[in-house]
């Protein structure tokens, strides 16, 4: 904004921003508002209570499903953003880009029932192929390396949360001068010790970003879940049969409402912390500043 | 720096037939270079001319192509960087900006497993040594470009390696601080009795600090000697281009008669001392002269000008530099000739007089490449 | 001094094995995400075109080659379908270009740089929700007594409820643009760093007006993100099954829908010949969109 902007205009576009952020987030607001419901969803009547938080944690299947969620959002992120991490190194020291990058963003651009169904079809063609393999070799250590469940799904979350871990990387690292690697190892540190004592301070909030938005996307993520996953139920897949049968149940919507509240608190909390943060740099910069001035 | 058991000592640094290819670029053919311990070494030359490139091979931070690093004797084509005992100073200000002063300085010898106290010490002493006292709590972003540069200086300096490289370290530093800096440089080198290999693409900077200059372009080591005989004996035409503001002329040798050669330079024969080079009649040869030992003088004026060391040429222009004024004259038959001097000419000079710009026999010289 | 000197002369000696060897590893280290994509992305995508041309049997498929599924697929309603979700995912790419660029556009213009990371955040927020959970929280909003026409009935613009909201291809681009509006501004902004901040000033300079800024510098420039957003968009409407599935109404069928519908019937090859159309689609996408701009500056603002 230039001093010669109309003031007015730019309040207006500003004003645009939000309404659309409103409009994206309405579902969220319109979930939140029912799991405060005692009569439920649609009702005609409009009772305040907290008692479906409390039921949350008195519904075996919605805590196991939770469970089994947690587990695969966690393990996913574990492995996932170091993965990431790993691949963003690879990208910025590779001379051919174009594999790397193909490669590694091509998951975004595959919706997910495709990737979903592909995965499943391959999955189970590889058993079928191993379990030929292990009987020609008579042996069963091959069998069922790829049987739907943790393992498959797991697979299927990485790939699909690999590419965004790998952008928000690339970008923190995109402001990372690689000449203090460079100097690091003048200084006498290992390629290791360089990276972690030098270059991991710097992209850490990247690597963290990453790994909150992995966790939260495996959380939330359905089909691909849903068609590898085998046996067990997530949050997601319950939610989806609750839908599709009986209609979701309330403790569901208030577990929904309690993950978003949980959700938007964590970033609305990084957003205030950073902006303290800066605040704060800039002040003890002053402080700083001023003395040397008087040199 | 002498090896206290008197054998003679390796020296510092030798390069032996070091190449070093990126794919179908060619970065540097077939360098061969040896550093003294104790030497002020320069490597000067363009942009883009491979004198980074070998910086950066001895510093371990590329490996060569072909062709070996010998470090005080030892080959080091292996070592990855922290393993040689080399330390650098990088040309963007290459601080830790998540540590304060002092943990910059201090983070090699932290890796090497000093205590605190003992990184505390020695960080302050070298902070002190670059003149950084009191600065040891800021934040790299608080300091100025020089201060920052200073801080890179004291980090390399602190792990006591014996081969200090510094990769273009003044180069965004503006003209005043550079001059500065680059005899605290000078002074700093002396004192520790280090050895310094220092890149610049500055011909004035490499002449501040350099004990001896070695030219760089075109991934080649043009030429290697001390840095005043680089600036006044330049062996190949283009380190006369390049150090100094020489005059350079084009010709064809048309006799040689022992000490003397003559050579055709747009028509009018030239004399020179080819200084052992051998030269052959019909030979395409170069000629330089330093712009200030060229005077110039209106055709017909009575001065004694020897016939061999003349060119006739035709005044064009005067640019006033400060301290000297170079005076422009195109050479009759194609060229330019520059004649740099202290005090101004008696009279203004118009555009399009002829005149005769001479100099003294022995101050030409004759470049075979 | 010399201490150092004889130190790193007997380093050399220690040292001359160990760094080969880890070396080595860390290559391979660095490579085992780019091997794990071949392996578990690459491959199975690749092999859907293999897979689609197996036999079908009565649970599974088995090795052989039959164009059963690509006749099931193109002399049926199912190409209709897939041509026409084609169309309305093209609108939903329009509406979500022009409602979410300009966006983009003002962050990296008019929002102060250390700002702007934490705006894009707000758009990251839909996400904390489940899409599942998103789309089917539009029902209620959507439907014949829902908010929309509630509140567009109270405020007397319409007297009769819009019963083409819900369960219709409009009930189906809702939700695409619902669920996809996010990355056009994502796109947009990573795009947008490829146009730098003083080719606003140069252009009011020069006096050209938005329009004309617009068409002749920050299209050519942002082009490569702008269109990786677009065909973010395109492919997912088209591949979401989800969409249709609880917006869409009769005739509302994508490739997704197709292939899940086609694995809950047990017809495998079917979902693997729609998998790779899908590919199909996306690699010629690609590759005009890699031929007009090249795609790999799509990452080159970050490097």
């Amino acid at each position: 904004m230039n001093d010669y902007t109309n003031p007015w205009l730019h309040r207006l576009k500003w004003a645009y921003m939000l309404l659309i952020v409103v409009t994206l987030m309405s579902p969220v607001f319109y979930v939140m508002y029912i799991s405060f419901n005692a009569n439920g969803f649609g009702a005609n009547e409009y009772d305040f209570t907290w008692e479906w938080y409390g039921l949350i944690f008195s519904d075996k299947l919605l805590m196991g499903a939770l469970g089994w969620t947690m587990t695969l959002a966690v393990t996913t992120t574990v492995i996932g953003v170091p993965m990431a991490l790993l691949a963003a190194k690879f990208y910025k020291r590779a001379q051919n880009k174009v594999l790397p990058v193909f490669l590694l963003l091509a998951p975004l651009f595959v919706a997910p029932d495709i990737l979903g169904s592909a995965l499943l079809v391959f999955f189970k063609n590889t058993n079928i192929v191993f379990v030929t393999l292990g009987d020609a070799l008579g042996t069963g250590i091959f069998d069922g390396w790829f049987d739907l469940g943790f393992m498959t799904a797991l697979i299927g979350l990485i790939i699909y949360t690999i590419p965004y871990s790998f952008v928000v990387i690339l970008i923190t690292m995109g402001r990372y001068n690689p000449e203090q690697t460079e100097a690091a190892r003048s200084c006498g540190a290992t390629a290791w010790q360089a990276f972690w004592d030098i270059e991991f301070p710097q992209i850490r909030a990247g690597v963290f970003s990453a790994a909150s938005f992995t966790l939260i996307l495996c959380f939330n993520e359905y089909t691909r879940t849903s068609l590898l996953k085998g046996g067990f139920d997530t949050f997601t897949t319950v939610l989806i049969s609750q839908m599709l049968n009986t209609g979701m149940s309330e403790q569901s919507y208030a577990m929904s409402a309690f993950v978003s509240f949980v959700a938007i608190a964590i970033i609305g909390g990084i957003i205030i912390t950073t902006m303290l943060r800066a605040e704060m740099l800039a002040r003890q910069h002053r402080e700083v500043a001023e003395p040397a001035a008087a040199n | 720096m002498t090896s206290p058991t008197g054998a003679v000592a390796p020296p510092a640094v030798e390069v032996r037939g070091l190449a070093k290819h990126y794919g179908a670029v060619v970065a540097l053919t077939d360098v061969d270079v040896t550093i003294a311990a104790g030497e002020y070494f320069v490597l000067l030359g363009p942009s883009g001319g491979g004198k980074t490139t070998l910086l950066r091979t001895i510093g371990g931070f590329h490996r060569p192509t072909h062709g070996q690093v010998l470090l005080h004797g030892n080959d080091v084509g292996h070592l990855p960087p922290d393993k040689r005992p080399t330390a650098m100073v990088f040309q963007s200000y290459a601080l830790f900006p998540h540590m304060n002063v002092l943990n910059n300085v201090g983070y090699g010898l932290k890796i090497a497993g000093l205590g605190k106290d003992e990184r505390r010490e020695k960080s302050a002493a070298a902070l002190t040594m670059v003149g950084l006292d009191g600065y040891a709590d800021r934040k790299p972003h608080e300091l100025s470009g020089g201060q920052q540069q200073r801080v890179q200086l004291a980090r390399a300096m602190v792990l006591e390696r014996d081969i200090l490289l510094l990769d273009e370290p003044l180069a965004a530093l503006d003209a005043q601080l550079r001059k500065d800096m680059c005899l605290e440089l000078k002074h700093l080198q002396h004192e520790l009795g280090m050895t310094f290999i220092h890149v610049t693409h500055n011909q004035e900077e490499a002449m501040t600090v350099a004990d001896r200059i070695a030219l760089i372009a075109d991934g080649e080591l043009v030429e290697v000697g001390p840095a005043k005989e680089v600036y006044r004996a330049p062996r190949r035409r283009f380190t006369a281009s390049f150090v100094g503001e020489n005059n350079i002329f084009e010709g064809t040798v048309t006799n040689v008669e022992g000490a003397v050669v003559s050579v055709d330079v747009a028509g009018t024969n030239v004399a020179v001392d080819p200084d052992g080079q051998d030269v052959a009649v019909g030979a395409a040869v170069s000629l330089s002269i330093r712009s200030e030992l060229v005077k110039l003088t209106t055709r017909g004026a009575d001065i004694a000008t020897d016939p061999g060391a003349s060119l006739p040429a035709t005044y064009k222009e005067a640019v006033y530099l400060g301290l000297t004024t170079s005076h422009l004259a195109d050479i009759d038959g194609g060229g330019e000739v520059v004649s740099r001097v202290v005090e101004d000419l008696d009279e203004d000079v118009a555009q399009g007089t002829p005149v005769l710009a001479y100099w003294n026999r022995e101050d030409l010289r004759l470049h075979t490449s | 001094m010399d201490s150092t000197t004889s130190k790193a002369a007997g380093g050399s000696s220690v040292g001359s094995l160990r760094p080969s060897l880890s070396e080595t590893m860390g290559k391979w280290a660095f490579r085992l995400p780019i091997i794990f994509m071949v392996v578990f992305f690459a491959l199975p995508m690749a092999l859907t075109v293999v897979f689609s041309v197996f036999e079908r049997t009565m649970f599974w498929m088995e090795p052989g080659f039959s164009l059963l599924a690509y006749e099931n697929f193109f002399f049926s309603a199912r190409l209709n379908n897939f041509l026409s979700s084609m169309y309305y995912s093209l609108i939903a790419v329009a509406i979500c270009f022009v409602l979410g660029f300009p966006i983009a556009v003002f962050l990296r213009k008019s929002v102060p740089q250390v700002a702007q990371h934490r705006v894009v955040l707000l758009f990251i927020l839909p996400f904390m929700v489940s899409e599942v959970i998103r789309v089917f929280a539009l029902r209620p909003v959507l439907q014949r007594n829902g908010l929309v026409n509630e509140t567009l009935m109270d405020l007397g613009l319409i007297s009769e409820p819009i019963t083409a909201l819900l369960y219709s291809h409009t009930g189906v681009i809702i939700g695409e643009v619902m669920s996809f509006l996010p990355f056009i501004v994502f796109s947009g902004f990573l795009a947008m760093e490829a146009v730098p901040k003083y080719i606003f000033e140069v252009c009011d300079d020069l006096g050209a007006g938005t329009v004309r800024r617009f068409i002749d510098v920050i299209l050519p420039l942002a082009a490569p993100g702008i269109f990786a957003g677009c065909v973010f968009i395109f492919v997912n409407g088209l591949g979401v099954a989800l969409l249709p599935n609880i917006l869409g109404g009769a005739g509302a069928v994508n490739a997704g829908l197709i292939a899940t519908q086609a694995i809950a019937a047990l017809d495998f090859p079917l979902a693997m010949a729609v998998s790779a159309i899908m590919m199909a689609t996306l690699m010629g996408l690609l590759y005009i969109g890699h031929r007009l701009f090249d795609l790999t500056k799509i990452l080159s603002p970050i490097n």
